[in-house]
């Protein structure tokens, strides 16, 4: 039998027949067949519904007769369940009418564009002050660690600069190469134009050296330990144990971000002097294999540009880089609230941070160099 | 009348890892409409042998059989029972109201005002519904078991599974929660298989209890758990039942 309701009237008495299967699979069907039999007993005094012909009622059947009784009730109709022949269903559809809340459905209004953007602009100033907060807290933080080594969990240092560090070493490695080749190929385009591919290695060595090499290696590393420290620490804030760790007298930002950040101040120096390494050896690989310029030539030539000054302007960066990396990641990581959703936007959030302050980092540097004259 | 069919038949099944033997001939049915407890101490395998239930593992040998469903690991298709997990298990990012209506867009055509319906008519049964638009990060640890049983019944099951319901539940919030397993299996007519160790919620909610021990892998003892508490004669048996004994002077030493 189809799902259908069959309505009765006889002057101020209605009756209601729900005929066929009330349940998950037909509850679409139930609720048209009600709709359109509800309209015929408006205005009665009495209404009876009678269950004795419904044949297989589960919960969501239930709910939409218990939802029409409630309707017909307010409606002054009195309804009233015929019962006799179905008493489970009948049961079934009180239970659902008796748990029922007071409280009206409030569905949640959708927030407006404009609402948005000023919500955003209003969290501003907050958040540049929690940030603030965050790195002042890290720098008292320093001196703690040094004289009270326990707090620190120094144990983890190891581990930390395997993850970050030499586990990196291929992406960043081959991330250098490959810019040293372009740089390469850019400067015998380029260079070349004016019969000067005798400076290309001199522009591959002060371009990387100088500023390529930190750059493509910290935003390498910001995106891949940044992401890494920020959903670990993360995940460690939304399942309590950043919260354990405080209880048991642990400062989170001693016990967990210290050494995140001097694994990161370590080895990201290191990962810059070996990209700088493989970045000549892809400008060479570029220059030589597209001009006729001997291979002996292009070494002494390089050989002759590196100085002490050129390797030092970029190396001296790269721990303050690395610092950004890890305060963004590890700060991003115990600024988190909420679930797993919160965990992926404040990673998100990480990422882009720590690559935009990178950048925003290295040109100040930039600046202060050519200021100096260096 | 025709004896009707147990809602569950599990028939000499091995439990494990590889070579690691979690527990064996482990056989017992469950009859539909009843409230089944399995019981047993912490590392008994109680939450394992609800993961073979639920069709998450497969046996090593024997058979699981779930009338209408079959052999659960097998099972494809609208989930043909519900399970509350341990922690509830919300969808943190989702509203309470979004969570449960996750399973009827899923697997329903019903659309629009009517999830909405279906859903508060489930939020209300287990008294949520003021809470609909409420995340799982802002509402208490028995709050979310009961969201928790509301969305494992979205689909109508005939069959719920409960991992603890009331651990790390104060006692009044797990009576509660006891009670509305009674309503579920009383009203609802749904057949409800419970993992606990928690003994008050046994004689209040089950008919019928298997105990699982560690040592013995596998089954020690089965039946009603107010026969089992009384009469049972087998050591482990006994000072399970016994710990809930408010006769304290049993305990050794008092």
């Amino acid at each position: 039998m189809n799902t259908a309701v069959r309505a009765e009237r006889d002057g101020d008495h209605a009756s209601l027949v729900p005929a066929g299967p009330f349940d998950l699979a037909h509850a679409d069907e139930a609720k048209r067949a009600i709709d359109e039999a509800e309209p015929r007993v408006r205005g009665a005094r009495s209404v009876d519904v009678d269950l004795a012909e419904v044949e297989h009622l589960d919960g969501a059947g239930a709910v939409v007769l218990a939802r029409l009784m409630d309707r017909l009730d307010t409606g002054g109709a009195h309804p009233h369940l015929v019962e006799e022949r179905n008493p489970e269903a009948a049961r079934l559809i009180a239970l659902y009418r008796t748990r029922q809340s007071k409280a009206p459905q409030q569905p949640p209004g959708a927030t407006g564009l404009l609402e948005r953007i000023g919500s955003t602009t209003a969290s501003l100033p907050q958040a540049a002050r929690d940030a603030l907060d965050f790195i002042g807290h890290f720098t008292l933080s320093v001196p703690k660690a040094i004289t009270s080594p326990g707090s620190v969990n120094w144990r983890s240092l190891p581990m930390l600069v395997q993850n970050i560090g030499a586990d990196a070493l291929v992406v960043t490695g081959a991330a250098n190469l490959l810019v040293g080749i372009i740089i390469g190929f850019l400067g015998v385009s380029q260079l070349g134009r004016f019969g000067a591919v005798t400076y290309v290695p001199e522009l591959v060595v002060v371009a990387h050296f100088r500023e390529l090499g930190a750059l493509v290696t910290a935003i390498v590393v910001a995106g891949r330990s940044g992401a890494g420290l920020a959903s670990e620490i993360a995940t460690m804030k939304v399942s309590e144990e950043i919260d354990a760790l405080r209880s048991l007298g642990f400062d989170p930002i001693l016990w967990l971000v210290i050494p995140r950040c001097l694994a990161l101040v370590i080895v990201l120096p290191i990962l810059t002097w070996v990209g700088d390494v493989l970045a000549l050896v892809g400008g060479f690989v570029a220059t030589t294999g597209i001009t006729d310029m001997p291979p002996r030539a292009y070494i002494a030539a390089t050989a002759r540009t590196i100085t002490a000054s050129h390797l030092m302007v970029g190396l001296i960066k790269s721990p303050f880089l690395a610092l950004a990396i890890g305060l963004v990641a590890c700060g991003q990581g115990l600024a988190t609230y909420g679930g797993a959703a919160a965990v992926g936007a404040r990673t998100t959030t990480a990422v882009v941070l720590s690559i935009f302050s990178v950048i925003v980092i290295n040109a100040l540097f930039t600046l202060l160099f050519v200021l100096l004259g260096i | 009348m025709a004896a009707t069919r147990p809602h569950i038949i599990v028939d000499d099944l091995r439990a494990g890892w590889g070579s690691r033997v979690l527990m064996e001939h482990v056989s017992f049915n469950v009859e539909r409409g009843t409230t089944f407890a399995i019981l047993g101490g912490s590392g008994s395998g109680k939450s394992t042998l609800l993961r073979f239930l639920i069709g998450l593992e497969k046996p090593q040998a024997g058979r699981i059989d779930i009338d209408g469903v079959g052999e659960p690991h097998r099972y494809h298709g609208v989930p043909p029972f519900g399970v509350l997990f341990q922690s509830g298990a919300l969808f943190s990012s989702l509203t309470l109201a979004e969570n449960l209506s996750l399973p009827l867009t899923m697997w329903t055509p019903i659309r629009g005002p009517m999830v909405r319906d279906l859903v508060q008519a489930k939020l209300d049964l287990v008294g949520l519904g003021p809470f609909a638009d409420h995340l799982p990060g802002e509402i208490s640890g028995g709050m979310k078991k009961r969201a928790g049983i509301a969305r494992a019944m979205m689909l109508e099951p005939e069959l719920l599974f409960f991992d603890e319901p009331s651990a790390g539940l104060d006692p009044i919030t797990a009576v509660e929660l006891d009670d509305l397993i009674v309503t579920l299996s009383r009203d609802l007519g749904i057949t409800v298989v419970i993992v606990t160790h928690e003994l008050p919620s046994i004689f209040l909610v089950a008919n019928t209890c298997i105990v699982l021990d560690k040592k013995a892998k596998g089954i020690v003892a089965s039946g009603n758990p107010h026969r089992l508490r009384d009469e049972s004669t087998i050591p482990f048996v006994h000072n399970f039942f016994a710990r809930s004994s408010p006769d304290i002077s049993a305990i050794p030493g008092r």
